[in-house]
């Protein structure tokens, strides 16, 4: 059963745990590789993390010229290998989601790998291990994507190219406010 | 399969990592009352902390941490910490050696006693420690030094909700129900807690009732990470919780959304409050706290119609100078609609500080004994007395509260005993406390970095971090756990429980403190607590491995302890019945004026903890909140014509600080929030008001008045 990362932005609390987390992986050097951006400073107090989105076809390994960027059989789409990068930044720029960084020291890329190490002996990433919102889960890839508890997103329309992600996004509740973007009459749900 | 009474909580079933060359200690969080379980990584070999590991098994977390916990670990081979004794000379702190520090703290305190009697010297103690060192410090004030004044920083935690439920059910566990319970509530009311940020693991919990579709009432004044995913955010002007809990109980009564049968045959007190709470209509109510009448109506349903539901609350409704009234009053929510005794159904208030629960059952507090006894009630000063193996008139009474405390130092507190707190930055009008601590003939503190405090002191002791000592604490929920450390004292620091005895020894009292471990100071703890309210006689070492934590009241051997209270609705009073109290809105002690128009309101953020001396050291934390703010409402800052990052001078009749304003809509626009957790220049709480509450003595930390001024240098500054 392979398991993959969903993430309920509602439950965001922007604590980064996670992105601290993420740090105490073995494979990740105390460098961290998860992200939470502030949705809409000064309006809310709405925040969202984004780990590697780990698309089923992925535009950084598909753009690297050294094959340094390989995906595991479990469809886990690993950091760069450092024997193979070369630092060119190529999928940085190809990533849609913005994910993949470049150590301008090390001229290495290094990006989540859903910790490997740790998932690939069936323990939960360290991101979903800490999140202690629950934000971050490591679930069924199936039963998230065929049975989701709410509306979620795993297909991106990027101007006609559409991308599907194993990291699967539970929408917001935005109609009824629970997302604070809606001034309130009073009843928020 | 772990124990029956850990069925419904947030564990997981994965299995920790051990890498190689490592070991994992299976501990406690070291800050807030969640006291979530982590796994700390240890070098095999030299004893060094690496890192931490997720406690995938323990009931309350499941291996989830927030931020403090991920990054807790970070203290242990802190570069900053304090590893040997410091001595002040020449108006210095200078390297010393132990029998140095030992023999002048020896001689001063006999010193000062010799001169000025043994209440001259007090102890300023805390909540973060564990129960056995709780204890300790009780017992070594009464019969070590002899003094009445003892007292704790938890009088500025959790002091009013201690009173607040003692009134009202008879009783103070932090929570009358086990934590997995609020999964099971049809309605949850948190009022005055940021539980997102403050005590984000019990989100878990609330999502957990959120899922089966419970519904979610907010009182808070500012739309917090907890009331943006409200039902209903009461956004209440600061210090008007008793008014709004009137509102809800007047509408709850009109509308017969109250259990009659629960009111008639197990509470009393009824009558008086539905009385009082007639004028408390929604448009009376709406005029006091600001809150739109639909939202009072509405929340006042949901709570009433629910089935099963909590009230929870934090600092938002305690620090506060009416802090009970509005605790009781809650409470009363609940008890008007027979919301208690049974799963989903109670009361709970978010525990500040680590230990926050037991640091205030065993005798730090200056009007107590351990077990939750009176220092006054002449048969619990019989049975303490017996236990400790003194006569009853060697235990003095009760002394000076907390910030009473400070406040006498100089006058009738001469010298000053400061463990495990920094009250230098956590007091109000902090410029004050800083000069009472200097009027000190001599002052001795303890801690494991130099805090803001302990800069002043005369002594400094360096202690060991949480990961290098072993006893138990007592989590939100009434839970005892044990937390178990390294063996390892880096450098020259010695465990405090090690020092408190020796000074005991060195005073010639050494006979009643033959600790030779936390467990022997448990074991005394567990006689000491028998037959009291709270009562851990039949908790043990052991019993706490077996069960991962025991809840109190466990009075016997063969007893696993009570996770729920109540269950037989016989509250604990004499006659059984819980007491509806009624309350009238008296609003904060200071009131807004035309010199200072705005409400200054404090508290906390995620990446930070208490007076911050500890979390303000990790790298990682500081730099996702470096500084303090000024937070305030766009319509508030127009008319200052202050932009966001601007510095601005906030002053209240205190005194004033300068801090960046974050322009923010989540604030209400009559008031400002400020981060409480730095010190120095930095402190807010220069300008918070220390008018204490009369029950509780907790200082109204959460309203004062303050003005506003644009700072001269940038006034007529174009920003692009």
């Amino acid at each position: 059963m392979a398991k993959v990362l969903y993430i309920d932005y509602e439950r965001c609390i922007g604590c980064r745990a996670c992105v601290i987390g993420c740090e105490e992986c073995s494979g990740h050097d105390h460098l961290s590789r998860m992200f939470v951006d502030e949705l809409n400073p000064g309006e809310t107090v709405a925040a969202s993390p984004t780990p590697c989105m780990h698309c089923v076809t992925p535009a950084c390994a598909e753009s690297c010229p050294v094959q340094a960027i390989a995906i595991a059989d479990d469809g886990t789409v690993l950091s760069a290998s450092l024997e193979k990068c070369i630092g060119c930044k190529n999928c940085t720029y190809a990533c849609p989601f913005g994910i993949p960084r470049v150590d301008d020291v090390k001229k290495v890329m290094y990006k989540c790998d859903m910790c490997y190490d740790r998932t690939s002996k069936g323990r939960p990433p360290m991101c979903a291990s800490v999140c202690p919102t629950d934000t971050i889960r490591f679930v069924d890839e199936h039963e998230i994507k065929s049975e989701p508890p709410k509306e979620v997103q795993f297909k991106w329309d990027f101007g006609g190219t559409v991308i599907e992600t194993r990291t699967v996004i539970g929408m917001p509740d935005t109609e009824t406010n629970r997302y604070g973007f809606r001034e309130g009459d009073g009843v928020q749900s | 399969m772990g124990h029956a009474q850990n069925k419904d909580y947030s564990q997981r079933d994965y299995d920790a990592i051990v890498r190689d060359g490592e070991e994992l200690i299976s501990t406690h969080c070291c800050f807030c009352g969640m006291q979530c379980g982590m796994n700390i990584r240890v070098n095999k070999e030299d004893k060094s902390v690496l890192g931490v590991e997720p406690r995938y098994d323990f009931p309350m977390n499941g291996g989830r941490l927030c931020p403090k916990g991920v990054s807790a670990y970070r203290q242990a081979e802190h570069v900053e910490r304090l590893k040997h004794p410091l001595i002040r000379k020449n108006g210095k702190l200078e390297q010393a050696t132990w029998d140095e520090a030992m023999d002048l703290i020896v001689s001063k305190i006999q010193e000062i006693q010799g001169k000025y009697g043994k209440d001259a010297f007090g102890i300023y103690s805390g909540s973060s420690m564990t129960n056995e060192k709780c204890y300790l410090m009780g017992k070594f004030a009464r019969i070590g030094l002899g003094t009445k004044n003892i007292d704790y920083n938890g009088r500025y935690c959790m002091s009013s909700a201690s009173v607040g439920f003692n009134q009202s059910i008879g009783i103070d566990r932090g929570s009358t129900n086990p934590w997995s319970d609020i999964k099971f509530a049809d309605v949850l009311l948190i009022a005055g807690s940021n539980t997102a940020e403050c005590h984000p693991l019990s989100m878990p919990y609330i999502w957990g009732a959120r899922d089966r579709g419970a519904k979610l009432i907010v009182v808070d004044p500012r739309q917090t990470k907890t009331a943006l995913v409200a039902d209903v955010h009461l956004d209440i002007r600061p210090g008007t919780d008793v008014a709004i809990a009137n509102g809800l109980l007047h509408v709850m009564i009109e509308e017969d959304l109250v259990d009659h049968d629960f009111i008639q045959n197990h509470t009393t007190g009824y009558e008086e409050v539905k009385e009082l709470v007639k004028k408390y209509t929604p448009a009376h109510v709406s005029e006091i706290t600001g809150v739109a009448v639909d939202k009072i109506i509405t929340a006042a349903r949901l709570f009433g119609q629910a089935k099963t539901g909590m009230t929870m609350f934090a600092r938002g409704v305690e620090q506060h100078a009416t802090g009970t009234d509005s605790v009781s009053n809650y409470v009363n929510l609940c008890l008007v609609t027979g919301k208690m005794g049974k799963k989903g159904s109670g009361v709970a208030t978010f525990t500040g500080q680590g230990n926050g629960q037991g640091g205030r059952e065993h005798g730090q507090k200056t009007d107590q004994l351990p077990g939750f006894r009176k220092i006054t009630d002449p048969k619990a000063r019989e049975y303490i007395a017996g236990v400790w193996g003194v006569d009853e008139s060697e235990i003095p009474g009760p002394g000076l509260s907390a910030f009473e405390m400070l406040q006498a130092l100089g006058k009738e507190i001469k010298g000053l005993l400061l463990i495990c707190s920094n009250p230098i930055v956590s007091s109000p009008t902090v410029g004050d406390v800083g000069e009472y601590l200097k009027s000190l003939d001599f002052f001795v503190c303890m801690d494991f970095f130099l805090s803001e405090s302990a800069e002043l002191a005369d002594v400094v002791l360096p202690s060991t971090v949480w990961i290098e000592d072993n006893g138990t604490m007592t989590n939100v929920e009434g839970r005892v756990l044990r937390v178990k450390g390294i063996d390892r004292t880096p450098g020259e620091t010695k465990r405090d429980w090690k020092v408190i005895c020796d000074i005991a020894e060195r005073l010639g009292r050494g006979q009643y403190f033959q600790f030779n471990s936390p467990e022997d100071i448990f074991n005394e703890l567990r006689v000491a607590s028998k037959g009291g309210t709270a009562d851990y006689y039949g908790i043990t070492y052991e019993k706490l491995d077996k069960m991962q934590g025991v809840f109190w009241p466990c009075p016997t051997e063969e007893s696993e302890g009570l996770p729920r209270l109540f269950e037989d609705l016989k509250f604990n009073f004499p006659d059984g019945k819980a007491r509806i109290l009624a309350f009238e809105h008296k609003g904060p002690n200071e009131k807004t004026s035309k010199e200072y128009p705005i409400i200054l309101s404090t508290g906390r953020v995620v990446f930070h903890y208490l007076s911050g001396n500890q979390t303000r050291r990790i790298e990682a934390l500081r730099n996702l909140c470096p500084d303090p703010y000024v937070e305030i409402h766009p319509n508030l800052a127009k008319k200052y014509n202050i932009e966001h990052g601007e510095p601005i001078k906030i002053s209240s009749p205190r005194g004033s600080i300068e801090l960046p304003a974050r322009v923010t809509k989540i604030t209400r626009e009559d008031m400002v929030f400020v981060p409480y957790h730095w010190g120095k220049s930095l402190a807010i709480n220069h300008l918070t008001n220390p008018a204490l509450e009369p029950k509780s003595k907790i200082p109204e930390f959460k309203v004062c008045a303050v003005k506003l001024e644009k700072i001269a240098s940038h006034a007529g500054e174009k920003h692009g």
